[in-house]
C-alpha cells in the first residue's frame, strides 16, 4: 500500500521527488544541513540569498525571539556570487534535491548580472528572486511592494535566466498580495513563493530602544502560519488556479499537518524555514508525515490534494 | 532510493536528566546523561564547545517560586533552542555525562529549573570550536566573570588531567559574593579546589575576595609575577566589557589569549547567521563578521573588534 503513494510533484516543469523544500536563509548555501539530516531526501533546496558582491550584513543583535516566532535582520549577509560559484557550486553539483538559488540585488542590473551568470550552471534548477527582504536599505522589499517595479525586475530577470525556472518570492507586507502576484506572473514568473517575513519590531522596555540593531526585522515562525495559509489560498484562487504556475507555500511550517494545510490551500510545494533552526531534520520528518497522511486518507498522488480547499 | 549522506552526527540527541542542583540563589547545575550515538558524540567534546537545548516543553515553576523580576514575562512560550557551554564532562563505559552551569535570566532558563531526574531533553551538539592548548605553555591564567566560569571549569579539569606540567591559576570575578556561580569550600570555589587549581576571587563590592574588577586583579598578577610572555596563555569568558579589557591586557603583555564569546543564536550551527562577531580581516584594515557558533565561540582575542 505505502509504496503506491506518489508524493512527487511537477514544479514548473521540473519533477520533484516530494513537495518539501528548505527555505532560503535557513539551510545555508549547500550541504550545511548534512550534519543532521539526509539532504538528498529533500524535494527542493533554496540557497541563502546571493548578491553580486559579498555582503557583511547588519550589526548584532540580528535576531530576537517572540511568542511563537522570531525576528531576524541579517541584512543579506552572503559570500557573493564569485565565492558561491567557487566554493559552493561543486557541493551543489553532488546534491540530488532540485537546487534553487535565491538572488538579491540593490539594482535591476545586479539581479540581471547574477541571474545571467547562474543560468549557465547545469546543477541549478532555477532561481528564486528575492524582492521581499525587509532588512536592507536598498533593493529587497522596495522592489516587491510596487507592481510596476515587480514587473520590471521580473521581466529583466526572466530574460537573463535562459531556460531555468524563475520563481518570485513575495512579501506579505502589501495591501493586496494578488496584485503583486499577478504582476510577477504577467512578467514571466514561472513560479511564486510566498510568504517572506513580516516587517516587525520588538522593544526593550528598560532602554526604550528596539532590540535589533537594524531596529526592525522580519517575523517568521508559527506565529505567521495562519496568515501565510490565507495568503497562499488567496493567490491560488485569484491568480494561479487556472494556470500552470505553482506556488511554493511557506510561513511557520513545523510539521506535516502544517505543510498539508498549505497544499490544500493551493501550494504545489512547501518551504520549511524557521523550524530548521529548532530541528534540522524536520523537513525530512515532514516528508514522512505527508506520506502517512496520504496513506491514511487513501490519496494515491499528492497532486490530487493541491488546492482542494472546500468552502 | 536516495543516497544516505550525513556528514557527522550532532543530534538532536535525547539526553536524560540525572541532576539539576541549585547553587546559591540564582545558579543551577544541570547534569545530562547520553547513551548510544549521543554518548559517542559527546565523549570527545572540548571545553568551550556548546550545546543547544530544546526547553520549549519544560514546565514553568509555580508562580510563588518565580523570581519577582520574571513573573510578568514568565508565560512567554519558547520557540528556539538555547545555547549553553558545559562546565564538566565525564565519559564512562557507554555513557557520557555533560554538566551545564546556568543562571535564571528569562523564561527559558526559568523552565529549565523544573527539569528533574529522568526527564528527557533534546540536545544538539557538541557545537563550535573549544579552547585549544598550544604546545610549550607553562602557565595558564583562567579569567572569568560571573557565569563565564562554566567552560573554564571544564578547561581547568582538562589542563590538570592532560597537561599536568602547566601551572593553572584561576581569577574569578563577580559583582557580589552572591553572583559567584560556585559551591564554596572554605571561601574557595569547590571545583577549582578539586582540580587543585589555585583560585583568586574578586568582587566589585568587596563582599568576598579582593574588592575590584577581575581585570585589575589580572593586571596586578601579571605585573607582580614576571612571566615569560611566550610561556603564558590567558583563557577568558565573561561579560563582553570584561573580555575587551582582558584582550587589551593580553595585547599589552604580548600574551596569547583565547576568549569565549556570547551572542543571540537562532540555531547554533551556522544556518541563521545571527551570531555575528566583528573580527579584523587578515592583512587589511577592514573588518568582517565571523559566526560565534561556527567560527567560535572561542576566538583569539587579537582578532575580535569590541564596540562597547
Amino acid at each position: 500500500m505505502k509504496e503506491k503513494i506518489d508524493i512527487s510533484v511537477d514544479f514548473a516543469g521540473v519533477r520533484l521527488a516530494n513537495p518539501v523544500f528548505t527555505a532560503s536563509g535557513t539551510c545555508g548555501y549547500a550541504d550545511e544541513l548534512a550534519d543532521f539530516a539526509n539532504i538528498n531526501a529533500l524535494g527542493g533546496f533554496i540557497t541563502k540569498s546571493i548578491t553580486l558582491k559579498p555582503r557583511k550584513g547588519n550589526p548584532t543583535p540580528r535576531i530576537v525571539e517572540t511568542d511563537s516566532g522570531m525576528l531576524n535582520a541579517i541584512g543579506l549577509a552572503n559570500i557573493g556570487l564569485e565565492n558561491f560559484l567557487k566554493e559552493k557550486l561543486p557541493i551543489i553539483e553532488k546534491m540530488t534535491a532540485k537546487v534553487f538559488v535565491n538572488i538579491a540585488g540593490e539594482t535591476i542590473d545586479e539581479y540581471v548580472a547574477v541571474a545571467q551568470r547562474l543560468s549557465a550552471e547545469k546543477a541549478i534548477a532555477g532561481l528564486e528572486l528575492n524582492i521581499s527582504c525587509p532588512n536592507v536599505k536598498k533593493g529587497g522589499i522596495t522592489f516587491g511592494t510596487d507592481p510596476a517595479q515587480v514587473a520590471e525586475v521580473t521581466s529583466a530577470a526572466k530574460k537573463a535566466v535562459g531556460g531555468k525556472i524563475l520563481m518570485v518570492k513575495l512579501s506579505p507586507c502589501v495591501t493586496d498580495i494578488s496584485v503583486i502576484a499577478r504582476a510577477a506572473v504577467d512578467s514571466g514568473a514561472d513560479a511564486l513563493s510566498l510568504i517572506n517575513t513580516f516587517t516587525a519590531m520588538v522593544i526593550d522596555i528598560e532602554t526604550a530602544r528596539p532590540v535589533l540593531a537594524n531596529k526592525t526585522g522580519g517575523l517568521s515562525g508559527p506565529a505567521i502560519k495562519p496568515i501565510a495559509v490565507y495568503l497562499v489560498n488567496k493567490v491560488y484562487n485569484e491568480v494561479t488556479k487556472n494556470t500552470k504556475i505553482p506556488i511554493l507555500g511557506m510561513g511557520g511550517i513545523r510539521n506535516a499537518s502544517d505543510a498539508i494545510e498549505f497544499i490544500i490551500a493551493g501550494a504545489t510545494a512547501v518551504g520549511i524555514g524557521t523550524a530548521n533552526f529548532i530541528d534540522p531534520a524536520c523537513a525530512i520528518k515532514i516528508i514522512e508525515g505527508i506520506k502517512k497522511y496520504c496513506a491514511r486518507k487513501k490519496i494515491e498522488s499528492i497532486k490530487e490534494l493541491i488546492g482542494t480547499l472546500e468552502i | 532510493m536516495t543516497k544516505e549522506r550525513i556528514k557527522s552526527n550532532k543530534g538532536p540527541f535525547t539526553a536524560t536528566v540525572t541532576a539539576n542542583k541549585r547553587i546559591g540563589e540564582r545558579f543551577y547545575r544541570l547534569r545530562l546523561e547520553f547513551a548510544g550515538a549521543g554518548a559517542r558524540a559527546f565523549a570527545k567534546a572540548q571545553p568551550g564547545q556548546f550545546v543547544e537545548l530544546d526547553l520549549s516543553t519544560a514546565t514553568l515553576p509555580p508562580p510563588d517560586s518565580i523570581p519577582e523580576n520574571l513573573l510578568d514575562v514568565s508565560s512567554r512560550n519558547i520557540l528556539l533552542r538555547r545555547p549553553f557551554s558545559f562546565c564538566d564532562l565525564n565519559s564512562k563505559g557507554s555513557k557520557t555525562c555533560v554538566e551545564i552551569l546556568y543562571c535564571v535570566v528569562g523564561p527559558a532558563s526559568l523552565r529549565m529549573t523544573t527539569l528533574s531526574k529522568n526527564d528527557l531533553v533534546s540536545v544538539i551538539g557538541p557545537l563550535g570550536n573549544g579552547f585549544s592548548i598550544p604546545e610549550g605553555k607553562k602557565t595558564a591564567l583562567l579569567v572569568s566573570g560571573g557565569m563565564g566560569a562554566g567552560p573554564l571549569l571544564h578547561l581547568a579539569k582538562i589542563l590538570k588531567e592532560k597537561h599536568a606540567k602547566i601551572n593553572v591559576i584561576a581569577i574569578v570575578g563577580a559583582k557580589t559574593a552572591k553572583e559567584l556561580p560556585f559551591e564554596m569550600q572554605k571561601s574557595q570555589p569547590k571545583d577549582f579546589k578539586k582540580y587543585k587549581v589555585k583560585s583568586q576571587i574578586t568582587t566589585d563590592d568587596g563582599s568576598l575576595g579582593i574588592k575590584g574588577f577581575v581585570t585589575d586583579c589580572l593586571l596586578e598578577w601579571l605585573n607582580k609575577n614576571k612571566l615569560t610572555a611566550e610561556d603564558t596563555i590567558i583563557y577568558s569568558c565573561g561579560p563582553e566589557a570584561m573580555l575587551a579589557r582582558v584582550a587589551e591586557i593580553a595585547k599589552q603583555h604580548k600574551i596569547d589569549c583565547q576568549i569565549s564569546m556570547e551572542r543571540m543564536m537562532a540555531c547554533g550551527f551556522g544556518l541563521c547567521q545571527s551570531c555575528a562577531v566583528e573580527c579584523r580581516a587578515a592583512g587589511s584594515n577592514e573588518t568582517i563578521y565571523k559566526l560565534c557558533c561556527k567560527d567560535g565561540p572561542v576566538f583569539d582575542s587579537k582578532e575580535v573588534v569590541f564596540r562597547l
